[in-house]
């Protein structure tokens, strides 16, 4: 009985504790799983603006020349001439390519996807160091909810009956596909 | 509570900090002291081949989705080299576009497949280039729109990095 009271309290106190944490992994979880479909950290939009024929000359100078053309007051960080016949531009969280000398810009403006970047920062471990041992923790903690969970409810509804059904499903769901496709 | 309210400031003080910081390093950082002009790894690449090299530029690409890769060129010439790292390994971040950096790894050359070379003429000049965007089943584990010499790719496999702010 005594167990059985440790059993609860630690569920319920590790529940609390990772709660946060759970729906942060799980809405990162959804996010990459769907990479190929979009671009969790990142929303990118593009367009195409002519700005008139330019003359060649310094990379800095072409620059300034169209970003006057185009209206944007802003100093680029960098100027790069990627070939005889192309520019780049960058600005802060903007990428201006320039056809020349054609004055085909390629504006590329992109800014953090909100919450989706930081939970996929947590989530994929992208800062690696002290996040490492915390995400360890983390899955510790899971696997004490899990096989705390199990023994709460006694009875039918617990392992005696639908518990473990549900426990083999959901057993049985990945092994299932591991059978299928491996 | 106000020794926790104290704490919980002190720890966004640092982090504050830390994420205000001029340069951030990514895998193992930059080791050697010299670096070697692009023009130079790229005008003779077969020297370096199998070499850990470092190489110092502005970086011109990002891989937008994993950030797997970035491509590091000299703003005179244009000529670049891409870094290549694991998923996950070190991830680059987009808005580091446009920034200095340092990296360095091991040198190395990919020989393309006739399949490889036929994919890339056919998506040249759309959706790579100007935006960089590595489309599926177009030789994307070869480096996708990395730059090609004679039907090689010439790459670092990043070991680390620095990144200025």
């Amino acid at each position: 009985m005594r167990l059985r009271k440790l059993v609860i309290a630690t569920h319920r106190d590790v529940g609390y504790l990772l709660a946060g944490m759970t729906v942060l992994y799980a809405i990162s979880g959804v996010a990459v799983n769907h990479i190929d479909d979009w671009n969790p950290n990142y929303v990118l939009k593009s367009d195409t603006v002519i700005v008139g024929e330019l003359d060649d000359g310094p990379r800095f100078e072409l620059a300034e020349d169209v970003l006057a053309r185009m209206g944007v007051d802003e100093e680029p960080r960098e100027v790069v001439r990627m070939s005889p016949g192309q520019l780049k531009i960058f600005l802060d969280g903007r990428t201006l390519t320039v056809e020349l000398p054609s004055g085909n810009v390629h504006d590329e403006v992109f800014r953090r996807r909100y919450v989706f970047f930081e939970t996929n920062y947590l989530h994929l471990n992208r800062g690696k160091g002290i996040w490492t041992w915390i995400a360890d923790l983390y899955a510790v903690g899971l696997a004490l909810l899990a096989c705390t969970g199990i023994f709460i409810i006694t009875g039918k509804k617990g392992l005696g009956g639908r518990g473990l059904v549900l426990l083999l499903i959901g057993l049985t769901i990945p092994l299932a596909y591991l059978v299928w496709k491996l | 509570m106000s020794k926790i309210s104290a704490a919980v400031v002190m720890v966004m003080i640092v982090a504050v900090t830390l994420a205000s910081a001029e340069t951030s390093s990514f895998g193992d950082g930059v080791s050697l002291a010299d670096s070697v002009a692009i023009s130079t790894l790229l005008s003779d690449p077969d020297a370096y081949v199998g070499q850990k090299v470092r190489i110092d530029g502005v970086i011109t690409g990002v891989c937008k989705k994993r950030g797997c890769w970035m491509q590091v060129t000299d703003p005179e010439t244009g000529q670049g080299v891409r870094i290549k790292v694991d998923d996950g390994v070190m991830v680059f971040p987009y808005e580091s576009m446009g920034h200095k950096a340092s990296a360095e790894g091991i040198f190395e050359a990919i020989e393309l497949t006739p399949e490889q070379v036929a994919a890339r003429a056919k998506n040249a000049g759309h959706s790579h280039g100007a935006d960089g965007t590595c489309e599926k089943g177009t030789g994307a584990k070869a480096g996708c729109d990395a730059p090609v010499h004679e039907d090689t790719i010439y790459l670092i496999r990043g070991t680390g990095a620095v990144i200025q702010s």
